[in-house]
């Protein structure tokens, strides 16, 4: 249903009724067809005199990609049709821009309609931002407009190659713009966006512009900054420098353009200015989407839970496991920024929160969950049921579901809802929300942070890097939290693939299979011990793996590692005190370590001398370790929730 | 599809103009909306429909399709 037809169908026909069936079956069960052939049905739709169904077409060009020269034709067919839906608002514009803006104008009308807007655009005359802003008998103010859109170029800069006094420099070429600003704030009550400046990508100081305060890439990019400073509230930024860099600063700055056409931006990277500059206006217009809805199965995590049970999700490891859960901190900061997050999935509802509640992966928890609508009925009860237990409108919603069926259903049935289109591989789900652009919000305050603290802890790890005097000082800084525990059917995969690929920290590189890893498990003797490192930061999950063998009052360590993304934070300390605690407990005097040297773990070849163990012997390259196991505990920096007793375990498969 | 073809389908679906028919010694003046607007959004069609880059030059000014023809085909388009 996804894969689209390449956009070579010409739509070449004397008869009109025909040309718009060949156009429509051109898109037939395509979820998203290309631009040119979303086109090709507006303009046929558009000669048989179907203005509401060309209209539709039109504005999908918006959603099927990128492409300027659709965005262009379907922009100019949308500014000529008469019976357009009635739109969610209707704002005029004044765009002032450095340079040419007319490429720009009706690719912002288009994107702007797309989200419902019936945006009106007055263009100054070429480079004229200032005199129609300081003359008070100027169109701007004998017109009289809703938003006025400053669009400045990097011309638009006076700043010298290189200033001695750069702050003042700065502070120059940002009060131009502030000036303007309170201009247009004393005169009219329209409301102000600002594009920032999109800074070139290159400079005769080349990488030592960077460290030069005076370079004018460094004032530039100060410039930006301050100009964020100073909206404040007031104004709304455009971030272009931001889009440049998205878009590609070779892409965006092709000075073809500029040279032939005094056109700042390049032709191509256009719709993606004009989608930015309409979702900030739309979130200017109040038009911003508050909720955001998703799907469970094969969205939150990989796999049915029905079918493959909690253990056998896919969350939290291996590639596809961390592209779920990176999208999961994707939906949990949208909530920090005051986006309200609602479940809608069919499933049992049991279970499906049992998966929120005891799975260790999980980064959104039911806490972070307003609304939990999961049941077998159809999606689209399940939407109007959140909708009314939050007393938000159809149209604050947005719903992200894997499954294009569902999507569909809910596109038909409710258009009042947003739908995300999330491609086949999770890596991109979390990027393809955030580029939607449907959360785009006008102002952050506290109250729109039900986590504060989490952009506390933002602020500090800043503090942390600069203020940290010592290691000792940033490791307590980092108020780790470890929890270790003997194998369990839940975690045993993610040792296994810890087994099975970990180089560096690892001591004897045994490649144990899985079947001999449960049989560990499973022997009452043995100590297993897995190890999940957590900090103020981040969630580092299972990263350590210990395996030690008794015989007699000797405990072998057979197997010792730990994931690279935890080495420098002391967990060795903190697993090996767990060790000399279950040593003491199984009636062992002595611990003994082995290392056995590979090309690939020399980062551990005096892990057990650092440990303080005895050397008792060197054969071929291997080295043997003993300690005695009264000695003192080694853990200073982890707190340690340790649960080696299988009754005690807070995680249950 | 011919250059001849292609391009014509660049211009029909620039001018928004499926009647636009091409001779070499088509030019600007010829086509009522081709003015120095549409012709960068023409160029830039043709950029994209045959994969190849005009210089500024190029892009600033063509006295007749023959000439863009011509330099079409000496950038190795068929």
């Amino acid at each position: 249903m996804r894969a689209a037809e390449p956009a070579s169908t010409e739509v070449r026909s004397s008869d009109p009724e025909r040309a718009l069936r060949e156009a429509l079956g051109a898109v037939h069960d395509v979820e998203v067809p290309e631009p040119r052939l979303c086109l090709s049905v507006a303009r046929a739709a558009s000669a048989i005199g179907d203005e509401e169904l060309a209209a539709r077409w039109a504005l999908k060009v918006v959603d099927a990609g990128d492409d300027f020269t659709a965005w262009n034709s379907a922009g100019r067919l949308l500014a000529g049709l008469a019976a357009l839906p009635p739109p969610r608002a209707a704002a005029s514009l004044a765009l002032l821009g450095t340079s040419t803006t007319e490429y720009l104008t009706p690719l912002l009308r288009l994107a702007a309609r797309r989200r419902g807007i019936d945006l009106t655009v007055w263009e100054a005359p070429f480079n004229t931002y200032r005199q129609v802003v300081l003359d008070p008998q100027s169109p701007l103010y004998r017109r009289g407009f809703d938003l006025v859109l400053f669009a400045p170029d990097d011309t638009a800069l006076s700043l010298p190659l290189f200033s001695d006094e750069p702050d003042a420099a700065v502070e120059a070429e940002t009060a131009k713009w502030v000036d303007l600003w309170e201009t247009i704030a004393e005169r009219t009550r329209a409301r102000i966006v600002q594009c920032n400046i999109a800074l070139p990508p290159r400079s005769a100081f080349g990488h030592l512009g960077a460290r030069l305060p005076g370079s004018r890439q460094t004032m530039a990019q100060r410039v930006n900054l301050r100009l964020g400073e100073l909206a404040g509230d007031g104004v709304s930024l455009v971030d272009c420098d931001m889009l440049s860099a998205l878009v590609g600063k070779d892409r965006w700055f092709d000075d073809r353009y500029r040279l032939v056409a005094k056109q700042s931006v390049s032709l191509p990277a256009l719709p993606v200015l004009a989608r930015h500059a309409a979702a900030v206006i739309a979130a200017e217009l109040g038009l911003a989407r508050k909720c955001v809805v998703v799907d469970l199965d094969n969205t939150l995590w990989g796999g049915e839970v029905g079918e493959v049970g909690i253990e056998g999700v896919v969350l939290g490891n291996g590639p596809e496991g961390e592209a779920y859960s990176a999208f999961q901190e994707h939906l949990l900061d949208l909530t920090k920024k005051g986006i309200v997050l609602a479940v809608c999935s069919k499933n049992d509802e049991d279970l499906a929160r049992s998966m929120f509640e005891h799975h260790p992966d999980m980064r959104v928890r039911l806490d972070d969950v307003a609304a939990f609508a999961v049941s077998w009925e159809p999606k689209t009860d399940g939407l109007r049921s959140i909708a009314a237990t939050l007393d938000l409108g159809l149209d604050a919603m947005v719903f992200v579901d894997d499954n294009p069926a569902e999507r569909e259903l809910v596109r038909s049935q409710l258009p009042d809802v947003e739908v995300v289109t999330l491609p086949d591989d999770p890596a991109s789900f979390a990027s393809t929300v955030a580029d939607s652009l449907l959360f785009e919000t006008r102002s952050y305050t506290s109250e729109d942070a039900r986590r504060v603290d989490s952009y506390r802890g933002r602020a500090q790890s800043i503090d942390l890097e600069r203020n940290a005097t010592s290691l000792d000082d940033f490791y307590r800084d980092l108020a780790m939290h470890a929890v270790l525990a003997p194998f369990d059917e839940l975690h045993l995969p993610r040792v296994a693939q810890l087994v099975g690929k970990t180089n560096q920290f690892n001591v004897t590189t045994r490649r144990h299979s899985l079947a001999a890893l449960r049989d560990f498990m499973e022997s009452p003797s043995i100590i297993t011990m897995y190890a999940r490192l957590e900090d103020r930061f981040t969630d580092h999950g299972l990263v350590g793996v210990l395996i030690a063998v008794p015989g007699g009052s000797v405990l072998e360590i057979d197997t010792w590692l730990m994931s690279c993304r935890v080495i420098g934070r002391t967990l060795e300390h903190a697993m090996l005190d767990e060790l000399v605690r279950q040593a003491m407990r199984a009636g062992c005097t002595t611990v003994r370590g082995t290392y056995v040297p590979t090309e690939r773990n020399s980062l551990v070849a005096d892990l057990y001398e650092r440990l303080a163990f005895r050397s008792v012997g060197t054969s071929a390259g291997t080295t043997s370790w003993e300690l005695d196991v009264d000695e003192c505990l080694t853990n200073e920096f982890i707190k340690v929730q340790s649960t080696d007793d299988p009754g005690d375990r807070d995680v249950t498969p | 599809m011919s250059l001849h073809n292609r391009l014509e389908a660049v211009f029909h679906d620039v001018f928004d103009d499926e009647t636009i028919v091409l001779a070499d010694t088509t030019t600007a003046s010829d086509i009522e909306d081709w003015d120095s607007l549409a012709h960068i959004t023409l160029m830039y069609g043709i950029e994209s429909q045959f994969g190849i880059q005009f210089t500024a030059n190029e892009f600033a000014e063509f006295t007749n399709v023959g000439d863009l023809k011509q330099s079409l085909i000496d950038k190795g388009c068929e």
